[in-house]
């Protein structure tokens, strides 16, 4: 789940020189990571894992790294 | 009139209203007024009429009190974006020569002449005498605003008193502003929809409330916040009402008080704008339309029956009491305005614009109706995120770059809305991409980074030898 989520991020929406060195905890909203990056994320997420993600629970914290969205997910995931 | 006066006399009237209000703090008109002479007091004593100022403050109170505390003294404010990287922030600091930096603490390591650096904690320390903002002449500078500039370097847009006046004035009649408004302010200084923030709103008597920075990444908590300080007016950029309109749980958060929102700076989705009407069905939609050098120029009140997702929609007719005209051959706006800019700032003094109308470089062209309708640039300006970017820029810094043979920026259409920056590059000593472009992270700023990068052997070209844009365009549209 991860590695498509890091497709996704990587190829669509920020470009970070060594995404092999990039950790599932490195801050993506310092990496470039925006609101418009965040509406086409979600997007891509509900779509791809068949999930709804609230709108309520769309933060910084959620969002901020790739160990966060993971963990996001899974609560949504049934 | 100096643009700080409409201040003063509207605080005479309204000495108790707050005048700020910040996620754990609030000032008055009359506190305000107060804190603006103790910055004006102390930098009077150094003669600085007509020199820059420049501000390193984030978004807020303080901020604001030193931009009025400038213009007191008549003085120009000049507000960096301190979320540049150094290398930008040193560039434009080297190019406006400010007489001063207005900061917090102690001066940033990175800053060349340290002594021209003040601190604010310090100024606000200051033995106030109440004075009136200094007169001075309707073309006198108030502001220089960096935007990206098409040589490369960032280039200061010069605004007068008499335009910001003008502005003002026209914003306030307009929107019909006054003491009940309460105005939601995200825009940041160095950004000219911060102008309507900080002047029109003062000058009818009205509130200011800064957003928190961090509930742009939040929706529903920027709709929950828009609601419980019953926000009036709201001056932002499109892409963030689109985000708004499609997860800030508009449905189950209404709006109520919500006479007005605002929007410019790049071109509105029309699928979103749709939405967003829908959702707030009672709250007034305006597009704004202008480059920094004429401020707002066109706008559009939203007919909400004439919009539909197949066309974006009218810039509309002329705001601010501005003359348009467009060019016969190439379709261009051609601007004439009290809102017009003075010139650029370079190299410490203005480099005055005296053409009667500012040749816009944006492509417009008349619908059945008479209004103005965008069809994009004539020459290479993208738009990212509100921002203007010119490739131009990005291009320097990369080609700056170790191991770099050739380059070339462009812009790619973003799904959700605007354009991004995308480099096609060319290496020398068969260097490696992600070593080769690693520093450009530390020299542009995040709104400036490419979101794609492609290696070729070499620039695709015309056959005069120019750089076939086209041609790249293209190969991003494939990858």
């Amino acid at each position: 789940m991860k590695q498509k989520i890091r497709e996704f991020i990587f190829n669509e929406l920020i470009f970070v020189a060594e995404p092999e060195n990039f950790s599932d905890d490195d801050d993506l909203l310092e990496a470039g990571l925006d609101s418009m990056g965040i509406m086409r994320l979600i997007m891509h997420m509900e779509e791809q894992f068949n999930i709804t993600l609230p709108d309520s629970e769309i933060d910084p914290d959620n969002v901020k790294s790739f160990n966060a969205l993971e963990q996001w997910i899974l609560q949504h995931k049934t | 009139m100096n643009i700080a006066t409409p201040f003063f006399q509207q605080c005479a009237q309204t000495p108790d209203k707050p005048a700020f209000i910040e996620e754990n703090s609030s000032i008055t008109y009359a506190e305000f007024k107060t804190q603006i002479e103790k910055v004006a007091t102390f930098l009077k004593k150094q003669q600085i009429q007509n020199q820059c100022v420049a501000i390193a403050l984030d978004r807020g109170i303080d901020a604001a009190t030193c931009i009025y505390g400038v213009l007191q003294t008549g003085a120009i404010y000049l507000p960096l974006d301190i979320k540049n990287p150094v290398t930008r922030l040193t560039t434009i600091i080297n190019d406006a020569q400010p007489s001063f930096i207005i900061g917090k603490g102690p001066a940033p390591d990175w800053l060349e002449k340290s002594d021209s650096w003040l601190d604010i904690s310090q100024l606000l320390l200051t033995d106030a005498e109440s004075y009136l903002p200094v007169q001075v002449n309707s073309t006198d500078l108030a502001t220089i605003l960096y935007t990206s500039g098409s040589t490369g370097n960032p280039k200061g847009v010069a605004l007068s008193h008499q335009a910001l006046l003008n502005f003002s004035r026209w914003t306030s009649a307009t929107f019909n502003l006054d003491q009940q408004d309460r105005i939601a302010s995200l825009a940041p200084f160095h950004f000219d929809l911060s102008i309507f923030d900080l002047f029109s709103s003062l000058a009818t008597g009205a509130s200011v409330y800064f957003l928190p920075s961090r509930l742009s990444l939040s929706p529903s908590r920027l709709t929950a916040w828009l609601s419980e300080y019953k926000i009036t007016t709201w001056y932002t950029v499109p892409s963030l009402l689109s985000f708004i309109a499609l997860k800030g749980a508009l449905a189950t958060t209404p709006l109520p008080h919500l006479k007005r929102i605002l929007f410019a700076g790049e071109v509105f989705p029309s699928q979103h704008l749709i939405k967003l009407a829908d959702l707030l069905a009672d709250t007034e939609l305006y597009n704004l339309y202008g480059p920094t050098e004429t401020n707002v120029c066109c706008y559009w009140q939203v007919e909400r029956q004439r919009v539909t997702a197949e066309r974006t929609i009218p810039i509309g007719d002329a705001a601010c009491g501005a003359q348009l005209t467009m060019d016969n051959e190439t379709g261009e706006l051609l601007v004439k305005s009290l809102n017009n800019f003075s010139g650029y700032w370079q190299q410490g003094k203005l480099q005055s614009f005296n053409a009667e109308f500012y040749p816009t470089g944006d492509k417009v062209s008349l619908n059945e109706q008479s209004e103005f309708l965008y069809h994009g640039r004539l020459d290479r300006m993208l738009k990212c995120s509100g921002y203007r970017v010119e490739p131009a820029e990005i291009e320097q810094c990369i080609n700056q770059l170790n191991n770099i043979e050739s380059c070339a920026v462009v812009g790619i259409k973003d799904q959700t809305s605007g354009q991004r920056p995308a480099a096609v590059i060319v290496l020398k000593n068969n260097a490696k991409l992600a070593e080769t472009i690693k520093p450009l992270r530390q020299q542009l700023a995040p709104y400036m980074q490419p979101c794609k990068f492609v290696v070729l052997d070499a620039l695709p070209s015309l056959s005069n030898g120019k750089t076939d844009y086209q041609a790249i365009q293209n190969l991003f549209k494939k990858t």
